[in-house]
């Protein structure tokens, strides 16, 4: 694609915006529409526009696919430890009410981390989902 | 007030359907992708009419990603078709 300036040139200015929007979902799901998942996806998205513009494989240099899968695995791991927690301070599954000083508090730390790690996951699910799509052409 | 936006609502459901028409009638790729840039567009000012009648502010966000994944799907499918031979 090196001889489609427009593209190029237009990918290189939203692709930040595109993961700034991706955060701002990710951190504001409680408040307005949005969440873990959707955070995850457009952030996926931003990287696999860079991709698709600048070469298939340019993002396995950053993210290789053993470090992918580790950080959604990370993700999991994030999600399950929270909810984990709660049983350890004598409460529910995924009681957040028991994580902070006030009830208040541990709604907010519990919902934060437990929407941070859907959104690592998701986003990272969907970057393998992109690689794999490649290496299935390059099998054929 | 109500009526003008309604009014601009079905002027713009009128255009979405006479680009489903155009995408029906048409036998070249380009010009199919073309009308479903075009009915992307038209959706997404859609969205922004329904929120500008509701006061919510989320109706933003969801066009601002409506015009996001149009953009980065039209590119997808222009690049999936110049990789392949009979389109050339």
């Amino acid at each position: 694609m090196k001889q489609h300036t427009i593209p190029r040139i237009i990918t290189k200015l939203i692709v930040p915006f595109i993961l700034l929007f991706g955060l701002y979902v990710q951190f504001h799901g409680e408040i307005s529409a949005g969440g873990g998942f959707q955070a995850g996806v457009i952030f996926a998205s931003g990287f696999i526009l860079y991709n698709v513009i600048f070469g298939i494989n340019v993002g396995e240099k950053i993210l290789p696919i053993g470090l992918t899968i580790s950080i959604m695995a990370f993700g999991i791991f994030l999600y399950i430890f929270v909810g984990l927690l709660g049983i350890l301070m004598g409460g529910n599954y995924l009681d957040y009410n028991l994580l902070g000083e006030s009830k208040v508090q541990g709604q907010i730390i519990g919902i934060f981390l437990v929407e941070l790690g859907v959104g690592i996951t998701v986003s990272s699910v969907m970057i393998l989902i992109y690689y794999s799509f490649n290496k299935f052409e390059d099998n054929k | 007030m109500i009526n003008l936006i309604t009014l601009i609502i079905a002027v713009l459901c009128l255009a979405i359907f006479i680009s489903i028409i155009r995408f029906i009638t048409a036998d070249d790729i380009y010009t199919k992708i073309l009308t479903v840039n075009l009915i992307g567009t038209k959706i997404i000012l859609l969205v922004l009419l329904f929120g500008a009648l509701s006061v919510k502010k989320d109706f933003t966000d969801i066009a601002m990603i409506y015009a996001l994944i149009n953009f980065i799907s039209t590119i997808v499918i222009l690049k999936y078709y110049e990789d392949k031979e009979e389109y050339k």
